[in-house]
């Protein structure tokens, strides 16, 4: 009777078992993806209408496979991220594949870590020159193309790393990545990107007022000293633009805090009114200093004397330009590069002069001083570039970043500016006076133009998503207030013919995907590897007819029992 | 690792206990208590284990073997070996059979020892991607399990059998250290001879079967004394020459081997019986 019963509990004891097993195992066999294999902070693509053509990349969620450079030829990739580092882009192909209209299921750039102002510090880039090249084409392909899947920019790190050699040795072997071969899976969790709707543009002016002398009831000349603070570039959450046009923001606060030194005392004040202005919209044919300008009260912009851009100062070695739109045989034209030019042999270095005429027609502003030509105010830009840049370029790229400025040669470019202003406006022209000599109370500070542009290296200005209230436009205007008597802010709308787009941002999670079937394979082993060893055990202790008797159902006794 | 890979692996590392117990005759006879017994005792030894390990042991930068510290460790592996004598003779058991006491506490031991170092790396793996040290880690499992059965039935050979003919003790004894020092030579393979970790489970696997083989060789040779059950009713006979009449309850076809006494006995004695199992 007890043999009887103890069979019966030890079939039930196995029935329950294999149940619950099987149940397990069909739970187990739905769950397919596991957690993250890495999980990487990565930056999209701009995108943005232009007159109603989009640009950019349109997408920005991203749930597909990944590959590497080295897929077997001839495979589909309409459902594969393609992940190239930078050391392996062929511009070539990249540009095939965007002006061909290939389908890709999307692209992940990784961008080496030194490029991060998170994470870079301030290691030494090697092959500067390659880089910038690679990465100015690269920008330029990318901005000016319609790109009808996501595309974003990653830095290495470990992780990444190790997942990129995982996949090109699975690509070696001729294995795409789908369901059942294993491999890789890029997913990004993001909503579609919206309009942003009304991008603002905010300018900043600082007025310093000069001495007036009793009596005088004529306006006082003024100097406007201009740059515009915003950037633009492919990814539009790195576009810090150190010296495009960080290197100007901060010459423009350095020689405001000088001149509000001189300022402060009436003994020392000059008879001229000088007018700092922060600009935004400066990569789009800088729209915010036309609607700066157009905001001007006809009497002040007639009292303007002539406005000095800052642009670009940041990057060059030992030759300036002036650009200008009059001819230079312009008086004041001529008056103003003298200065420059007195000064600029005193400091050691060259200053060119190049003139470039205007074509009202023709929509697009290159230089910041073409905005006041068109207005009849006599102005010139001060920059290291030489060649006048094309739209989106050179407007914060991803190689702009603190290691290409050289603090040196802003130094040296406030000393020069605010030396020849000040010869101007006190009138020494010519004579070998110093009036910002080094060691002396007013002499430009490197920290603080340190301390600036490090600020600025880690603050991406893209304008349309810089909002009305935003922190880094409050400290701006703040720090000017600083220096400066009066500073009014301007809130203007962007020029209508662009439409931006958001999300610029995410996060993305490389998933790895098992392979199925050897899983499959593992469990059908370990099953009858299981088996084998229960019948084993069975018949060396129990011998073979308790085996034989456990498939055997009687039934006849399970009737008696009951 | 998919929870389908960590499935797969924990029932490698895992399922044979459980098929152990479920095919042999340690389910009828509702051993589990004695297993999870043998369960605990182990625990607290690897506690004791260490406290110890942390009090003498000093970490080393290196990754060689260092000798003096696996001495050391070996030493303090000897608290096992005391861990499981207290499992097998000091805990009070239902009645069961000395067969099937050293199986249970055997299978509880290393049950215990598969949860501790094994289940926590493979909980804690099961994010990452696949690895083929989960599954050699399981067969580790596997020839765990057999070698702490092993050495629990030689363990039970020394304490709980009383007369062992003498040629045999010194081959019990030296097969019961070997397995009881089993991990100190699996780490002098691998960081002495720098085996890989497939090469050194491999020997594991191997030696295990192979102690297997002997321990249950020498425990059906060696006379068994009869444990005290209150199931076990012997007639005694104060004779010298007589047969000695023992109806054992476990087996319903034992033959007996009826042996004359040679030395005079206390009352209360049993006598030798050497009892084969079919």
């Amino acid at each position: 009777m007890a043999t009887f019963k103890k069979s019966g509990g030890l079939r039930d004891l196995l029935e329950s078992m294999y149940s619950v097993i099987a149940l397990l195992f069909i739970l187990v066999a739905c769950v397919e993806l596991c957690d993250a294999a890495a999980a990487v902070d990565v930056y999209r693509l701009i995108q943005y209408d232009m007159s109603g053509s989009p640009f950019g990349s349109r997408f920005a969620a991203l749930n597909h496979h990944a590959a590497s450079l080295r897929f077997p030829p001839g495979a589909d990739l309409s459902r594969t991220v393609l992940i190239i580092p930078l050391r392996e882009l062929n511009i070539t192909f990249v540009r095939e594949y965007i002006t061909q209209k290939k389908p890709l299921g999307g692209l992940l750039f990784l961008l080496p870590e030194v490029l991060s102002f998170k994470h870079g510090g301030n290691k030494q880039v090697h092959e500067k020159e390659k880089m910038k090249k690679l990465l100015a084409e690269l920008e330029q392909l990318l901005v000016h193309s319609n790109i009808p899947y996501p595309v974003y920019f990653a830095f290495e790190n470990d992780d990444i790393d190790t997942v990129l050699t995982e996949i090109k040795k699975n690509d070696a072997m001729g294995q795409p990545a789908t369901a059942t071969t294993g491999g890789y899976k890029l997913v990004i969790p993001t909503a579609e990107p919206k309009k942003v709707a009304s991008p603002t543009i905010t300018n900043i002016q600082g007025w310093l007022s000069g001495l007036k002398a009793d009596g005088d009831a004529n306006q006082l000349p003024t100097i406007a000293i201009v740059a515009s603070y915003d950037t633009f570039g492919a990814a539009p959450a790195l576009s810090v633009g150190s010296d495009s046009n960080g290197s100007g923001i901060v010459a423009l606060l350095e020689i405001a805090r000088l001149f509000s030194l001189l300022y402060s005392n009436p003994k020392t004040r000059g008879r001229y009114n000088l007018l700092f202005g922060l600009t935004s919209g400066g990569p789009y044919n800088y729209n915010g200093t036309q609607k700066w300008l157009r905001s001007f009260d006809q009497r002040l912009r007639e009292s303007i004397d002539y406005a000095i851009c800052l642009n670009s100062i940041g990057s060059w070695d030992n030759e300036l330009w002036i650009h200008v739109s009059k001819p230079p045989e312009n008086a004041y034209i001529k008056q103003i590069f003298e200065g420059f030019s007195n000064v600029a042999e005193e400091l050691d270095l060259k200053v060119g002069l190049k003139h470039k005429k205007i074509n009202i027609s023709n929509p697009r502003v290159a230089w910041e001083h073409e905005q006041f030509s068109r207005l009849r105010v006599t102005a010139a830009t001060l920059s290291g570039l030489s060649v006048a840049p094309e739209l989106f370029e050179g407007t914060g790229s991803l190689f702009d970043g603190r290691q290409y400025v050289n603090e040196s040669a802003i130094f040296r470019g406030v000393k020069l500016v605010a030396e020849s202003l000040a010869r101007h406006i006190y009138g020494h022209q010519g004579k070998g006076v110093q009036i910002f000599a080094d060691e002396s109370s007013l002499a430009a500070n490197p920290a603080y133009i340190r301390s600036w542009l490090d600020l600025l290296s880690q603050t991406p200005r893209v304008a349309p998503f810089l909002s009305k209230n935003d922190p880094f436009v409050m400290a701006l205007k703040k720090e000017l207030a600083d220096h400066v008597d009066e500073v009014n802010v301007q809130h203007e709308n962007l020029e209508g013919i662009f439409t931006f787009y958001d999300s610029t941002s995410a996060r993305l999670n490389i998933y790895q995907v098992a392979s199925v079937t050897f899983d499959l394979l593992l469990l059908l082993v370990l099953g009858s590897y299981l088996i084998v060893l229960f019948c084993f055990l069975v018949i060396t202790t129990r011998g073979v007819d308790d085996l034989i008797s456990l498939f055997r159902r009687p039934p006849s006794r399970k009737v008696k029992t009951a | 690792m998919t929870m389908f890979h960590f499935f797969n692996c924990a029932i490698l590392t895992f399922g044979p206990h459980a098929v152990y117990y479920s095919a042999t005759p340690l389910s009828e006879y509702d051993t589990l208590g004695t297993s999870v017994k043998a369960a605990v005792v182990y625990l607290g030894t690897a506690l004791v284990k260490l406290v110890c390990l942390a009090t003498f042991l000093q970490v080393s930068e290196n990754d060689g073997f260092d000798p003096y510290q696996e001495l050391l460790k070996a030493l303090i592996g000897f608290i096992d070996v005391a861990g499981l004598y207290f499992a097998l003779t000091q805990l009070t058991h239902r009645n069961i059979s000395q067969n099937h006491k050293f199986q249970a506490v055997g299978l509880g031991w290393a049950f215990a020892d598969s949860v501790l170092h094994r289940l926590a790396p493979l909980w804690v793996g099961k994010g990452a991607r696949i690895h083929m040290g989960y599954i050699l880690q399981g067969l580790e499992a596997n020839a765990n399990l057999v070698l702490s059965i092993s050495l629990a039935a030689l363990a039970s050979l020394i304490w709980l059998r009383k007369n062992k003919p003498k040629t045999l003790i010194p081959i019990i004894y030296a097969c019961a250290g070997i397995v009881a020092t089993m991990p100190s030579i699996t780490s002098y393979l691998r960081r002495g001879l720098g085996w890989y970790f497939p090469k050194v489970v491999g020997f594991e696997l191997f030696t295990s079967l192979v102690m297997a083989f002997i321990s249950w060789q020498l425990f059906f040779c060696v006379p068994k004394a009869l444990c005290m059950s209150s199931r076990v009713y012997a007639l005694l006979y104060h004779s010298k020459y007589e047969a000695v009449l023992i109806a054992h309850q476990f087996t319903s076809q034992a033959s007996y081997v009826v042996l004359p006494w040679t030395t005079p006995l206390p009352t209360l004695d049993f006598y030798r019986l050497c009892s084969l199992k079919v």
